[in-house]
């Protein structure tokens, strides 16, 4: 590793510099990825942005739209009392990355720039439809995190942007959300398979009125299970209802073989925790009526 | 290549020291200042060897810029014993036989440092988990755990169960 240093003060100066650099610059947030990928002599910034010292961006504001600055740690996710109700699942994901001293460094904007496909908060951003600010020399820009997610390691980003904060819509009554990870052991694990979901029944608590599923580590980015959230939607949450929508987001995923586990293995374990994963949301919404 | 002149507060005393800005915080602790009581292993925060207290908080320091640490408040494994008295989690390690080879029991012990203190009524699933960041290849954690949860007792008096 060899580079020079920054430490701008404020957002306008971290982007000044961003576009002063380019491609040839990085943002450096809490390093959990970047300074291992520049060991690895994966990546080579010739200029590192260190954004330690600029203020404002690692709050949560939870007052109407929830929005959370870039360099929110995983840490404050957990500990965050706004995402104790229905917005667990954010909490549930955060507390299973890395160990204490990972999760008391890496930050959200962090995880979403990085873009691996097998990011634990990600799927539950996804899952809450929410949308990145970037800001950079041609100013300031808003995309849904869907479209911002473009393959492994990669994103809409625009070399020398900063990307400030993520934000969503608190849910309508009669919501919630949940996580499922599979890993091979308890703690310090890559997902081998992740999912989020997020349901919002209609006013009878009878029928399913908005369904989102978010999987992570099998495809290039991380994935919504579009055909299986169209098979929830309108309709009863039987068990049997929950079963297909499993069937379909398997079917709908594009899992690789790699060191962790099989393509097949893959698709098997979303069939069994998209289900999961309704279950639980259901049993949330069912304990807070 | 430019230098940076950085001032860190480590163990409660102010370090000047001159460095290149890609070095980490491990490498201006070992080999600027001599601390080698953190120790160095995996260099990509998997194990846990080189944990440290920032600001209160466990952080792999070879993942960490030095110049990242600016301002904050720096504490290792050199800085828990006062006035040649073991720190209790110390005495703890070693009076419940938890150490081995020793290689991990700085970090270990700066990782449990973090977690008594913002959880003083420590359980052993919360102990467990708090140390999961840290990897020890001899003892099988078990020892490791109690030496903690006696820690707790000894410093907050809790009803810690083993």
């Amino acid at each position: 590793m060899s580079f020079e240093c920054h430490e701008p003060s404020s957002v306008t100066d971290a982007v000044a510099l961003g576009a002063r650099f380019g491609e040839e610059g990085r943002f450096l947030a809490g390093g959990t990825d970047l300074i291992i990928q520049m060991r690895r002599g994966k990546v080579g910034p010739r200029h590192v942005m260190s954004l330690h010292r600029v203020s404002g961006l690692d709050r949560i504001e939870a007052d109407g739209a929830v929005r959370l600055g870039a360099l929110v740690t995983h840490r404050t996710i957990e500990r965050c009392p706004a995402f104790q109700g229905p917005l667990q699942a954010l909490v549930e994901s955060a507390a299973v990355v890395g160990g204490h001293q990972i999760r008391n460094v890496a930050t959200v904007g962090g995880n979403i720039v990085n873009a691996s496909p097998a990011a634990d908060v990600v799927p539950v951003l996804l899952a809450l439809d929410a949308t990145v600010t970037c800001l950079g020399p041609d100013g300031e820009r808003t995309l849904t995190l869907d479209g911002f997610l473009t393959g492994p390691g990669q994103t809409a980003r625009r070399p020398g942007e900063l990307l400030t904060s993520v934000r969503f819509d608190q849910l309508p009554p009669g919501s919630a959300t949940a996580f499922v990870k599979a890993g091979r052991r308890k703690a310090m694990e890559i997902s081998v398979v992740c999912v989020a979901v997020r349901l919002t029944l209609d006013a009878a608590h009878a029928r399913c009125q908005e369904a989102r599923i978010a999987l992570g580590a099998v495809a290039p980015t991380t994935l919504r299970a579009r055909a299986a959230e169209r098979a929830l939607e309108g309709q009863p949450l039987t068990d049997e209802v929950l079963r297909r929508a499993g069937r379909l987001a398997a079917g709908e995923c594009g899992p690789i073989d790699d060191v962790r586990a099989s393509a097949r293995y893959r698709r098997l374990l979303v069939e069994t925790l998209v289900p999961r994963a309704l279950r639980r949301s259901l049993e949330r919404i069912g304990r807070a009526a | 290549m430019s230098r940076l002149a950085l001032s860190l507060r480590i163990n409660g005393e102010t370090h000047e020291v001159l460095t290149a800005p890609h070095r980490t915080l491990l490498d201006v602790l070992r080999d600027d200042l001599g601390l080698t009581g953190t120790k160095e292993n995996c260099l990509e925060a998997e194990c846990g060897v080189c944990t440290v207290l920032l600001d209160g908080r466990a952080v792999n320091a070879c993942i960490l810029l030095a110049a990242q640490c600016r301002g904050r408040d720096i504490v290792t494994i050199e800085g828990l014993a006062s006035g040649g008295e073991l720190h209790p989690l110390q005495r703890a390690f070693v009076e419940r036989g938890a150490v081995q080879c020793g290689y991990c029991i700085p970090g270990m012990i700066l990782s449990a440092k973090a977690y008594l203190e913002e959880c003083p009524e420590a359980s052993e699933d919360g102990i467990r988990e708090a140390l999961a960041g840290n990897l020890c290849r001899c003892t099988g954690y078990q020892k490791i755990t109690e030496a903690v949860a006696t820690a707790a007792r000894e410093l907050y008096g809790g009803r810690t169960t083993q």
